[in-house]
């Protein structure tokens, strides 16, 4: 069984923020739901300052707190690492989203058709597309997926429920990348299987230093960083996302 | 009814016209919160002010889950009272045993309620709870331990406790003689059935003291065993709940026994010894709590761990200081206010005596202003700027303290009204520290550098908290409508 992971070269990213875009048109989440974010940060005071960039999709962790807390079981861990949630049982409580120490986690806070970017029946906007209602939707992401055979991939689903990073599951199950590492123009996201010596992610990290975020918690995440170091108190960000539904 | 020669005791099945204009306006404010759920429902939970932690910069539990806690807080109360009544023969607390065991049941009922309002999907919930439960949830204890278990024990402590009354009150020809009947069950009050069920209910008050501190810890549990929310992360937080859960339900308890005395032709049998001892046992809990609080402020401030400093900052002098402080005064003054009795009496009497009237006064113009603040603060009206809002909430902090300072006087003479104060001061108290509890790990501290978030209950949260509250008096009101909230006397029986 393979043991999947993301390798995240913070040398190569330059915050161009694609893969966030990647993930919302792949997996159709709602408005103000990043399940990919990247960081946008500033060391230092002007003039002496120094920016870099760090993406942060769910971390999978193999020993998650969000898959721990849940009262029904509706986030799990999966034999290949992934963490899924299946939001056919998900009750919305949001205990996995206190939980998690990354903060990946994003309630449909009301119904996700309405909480598109664009209100897709407007006449206006109607009168643009020709009455086609976008957004599209992938039929791939209404398959079940996993031996468990759970409905786990994609966003947007019903309001009420917790929706995160699925690592593209829907995707990876046909041996494809996440949308995320597939666009990443620079190349400064991998994704691959550890078990695999061969593997992009198994070579980078045997050759480069590698840390992961809020390792001290015990969480294990299967999400790696090379090429930089961790945010501190000196990290601030600039460009703040800070949008609400 | 009132009219009949033998009515039953405790104002049991007599419905006055004050009686039925309360039962009109909680009514009223309960279909007012089940109006708010039903928007709620529809819209979904964007109605709340809660959002995403971290980029959206929210708390994703807020007021829903900090009331269950309190009113989860609150059943600690009951059953403790009505269990330490029977393991140690504090038998001249009797008359608040089934005040404290009802309060217990419905307290309950309103926790599970305000958990179905926080939930998501809430028919999913109740379903999937039980289908696929996993006792690795910290929730699995609270909704298995404390809502299951301890409510299912409160109740059978209450229908074993009411037996004999029920048996008695069947004796007299009434609407709910049927009643009586089905809950005494064959009961017919011989010695040899007494001594049954004292042994029966004895072990039952055994087993539900050990069970309540388990249910409060597993409560305290859903928070502190959290590693990934600094503030929360913590051994005390189980403890603390059990000690708060005692603050908030005995407060409440003096209350409901105040009104009792007061409403009730049978009042006096609420004595103020009840209102002594429950006072020195509330006054000690407090104590307990505020030695709990320094504890834990120390640790997180002295070593400094960063993300914990940030959030005791948020507290101390930051966003949420007017609450934090307030809830400490709260306790600090409840504690006061409770420690007055121990005044010598040479002193007590030397006190000048002010006119109720002034503090009164006073009082109502704090809470005037306190309603007129909280509606701008929930973006209702803003008649005032933000700097002038600052100052007339000082203003209202100022008036309410001198309110108290002018009754102190009259309190150190009333014990009843001293326990009333009291109660509803830590009662305050705990809420405002409820709310500390949850919400401010979520808007700050965050672990990863996400900006400080913010937190700000709307009117939808605020109705459904306040249509529970209606609801559990409605119940509570009811209940006591239809059984004796006190022990029946065999003697008054025998001349029936």
């Amino acid at each position: 069984m393979a043991r999947y992971a993301m390798v995240i070269d913070l040398d190569r990213c330059t915050g161009c923020r694609a893969c966030m875009m990647a993930c919302k048109v792949e997996n159709n989440t709602p408005q103000a739901n990043f399940w990919m974010y990247v960081f946008r940060f500033e060391e230092g005071h002007y003039p002496n300052t120094h920016i870099w960039f760090m993406p942060r999709p769910c971390m999978h962790c193999d020993n998650p707190p969000c898959a721990k807390v849940c009262p029904v079981g509706a986030r799990y861990k999966r034999v290949d690492g992934l963490v899924a949630t299946d939001w056919d049982r998900c009750i919305g409580c949001r205990y996995c989203e206190v939980a998690c120490p990354y903060g990946v986690n994003y309630f449909n806070w009301k119904k996700p058709s309405k909480n598109y970017y664009l209100d897709w029946q407007a006449k206006d906007v109607q009168e643009v597309t020709g009455g086609a209602v976008p957004p599209y939707r992938n039929p791939d992401l209404d398959q079940p997926y996993g031996a468990e055979r759970r409905r786990t991939a994609g966003g947007g689903r019903l309001k009420g429920v917790i929706e995160k990073c699925t690592f593209c599951v829907h995707r990876v199950e046909r041996g494809q990348k996440p949308a995320c590492v597939q666009n990443c123009p620079l190349f400064a996201l991998h994704f691959g299987d550890l078990d695999d010596p061969n593997s992009t992610v198994s070579q980078l990290l045997r050759r480069k230093p590698s840390f992961r975020l809020l390792e001290e918690l015990g969480t294990e995440p299967r999400v790696y960083y090379v090429g930089g170091h961790p945010p501190s108190s000196e990290s601030h960000q600039i460009e703040e996302v800070r949008v609400r539904v | 009814m009132a009219e009949q020669p033998h009515a039953l005791p405790y104002g049991v099945g007599r419905f006055s016209h004050r009686f039925l204009i309360l039962l009109a306006v909680l009514t009223g404010v309960v279909v007012w919160g089940l109006f708010a759920y039903a928007h709620q429902l529809a819209e979904g939970l964007v109605v709340k002010g809660l959002r995403d932690i971290g980029t959206m910069g929210g708390a994703t539990w807020g007021l829903y889950v900090a009331f269950v806690i309190y009113f989860v807080g609150v059943s600690f109360a009951g059953i403790t009272v009505a269990a330490l009544i029977r393991l140690f023969h504090l038998d001249h607390l009797r008359p608040v045993s089934r005040m404290a065991e009802a309060l217990t049941i419905i307290a309950l009922i309103l926790a599970a309620s305000c958990v179905v309002a926080d939930l998501g999907q809430p028919l999913r919930g109740i379903i999937n709870l039980f289908r696929y439960a996993r006792p690795q949830s910290p929730f699995f204890g609270t909704f298995s331990l404390v809502v299951s278990g301890y409510l299912f024990a409160s109740l059978v402590y209450l229908y074993l406790d009411g037996r004999r009354d029920a048996a008695l009150m069947a004796r007299r020809p009434s609407r709910l003689q049927g009643f009586y009947r089905l809950w005494a069950a064959g009961y017919r009050d011989t010695p040899a059935e007494r001594a049954r069920h004292e042994r029966v209910t004895l072990w039952l008050a055994l087993a539900i003291v050990p069970l309540l501190v388990t249910a409060h810890s597993t409560l305290g549990f859903v928070f502190g065993i959290q590693s990934g929310r600094p503030g929360w992360y913590s051994t005390l937080q189980a403890p603390g709940f059990v000690v708060l859960a005692g603050v908030s339900g005995i407060g409440l308890l003096l209350i409901i026994a105040a009104i009792m005395r007061v409403t009730l032709p049978e009042g006096k049998e609420v004595h103020v010894g009840i209102f002594r001892w429950l006072g020195t046992l509330l006054l000690f809990l407090t104590v307990v709590y505020l030695y709990f609080m320094v504890a834990e402020l120390l640790t997180t401030l002295y070593t400094g761990t960063r993300h914990e400093a940030e959030i005791s900052r948020s507290l101390l002098v930051g966003e949420y200081a007017w609450l934090f402080w307030g809830s400490v005064t709260g306790l600090v003054l409840g504690a006061l206010v409770l420690s007055l009795r121990f005044l010598p009496t040479n002193v007590q009497t030397r006190l000048p005596s002010v006119s109720p009237r002034w503090p009164v006064l006073l009082l109502i113009g704090a809470l005037l202003l306190t309603g007129l603040l909280a509606l701008q603060g929930l973006d209702l009206i803003s008649p005032f700027s933000a700097t002038t809002a600052r100052w007339l909430a000082s203003v209202a902090a100022v008036l309410a303290l001198l309110a108290l300072v002018l009754s102190l006087p009259y309190l150190s003479r009333n014990l009843v009204a001293a326990s009333v104060i009291a109660g509803i001061l830590v009662n305050l108290a705990a809420i405002g520290k409820r709310i500390l509890i949850v919400v401010p790990s979520q808007t700050h501290g965050n672990l990863l550098p996400y900006g400080t978030g913010w937190y700000q209950p709307t009117w939808s949260e605020i109705s459904i908290i306040v249509g529970l509250f209606a609801l559990g008096a409605l119940l509570y009101t009811l209940f006591f409508k239809i059984f004796p909230v006190m022990e029946v006397h065999a003697h008054e029986e025998g001349a029936a």
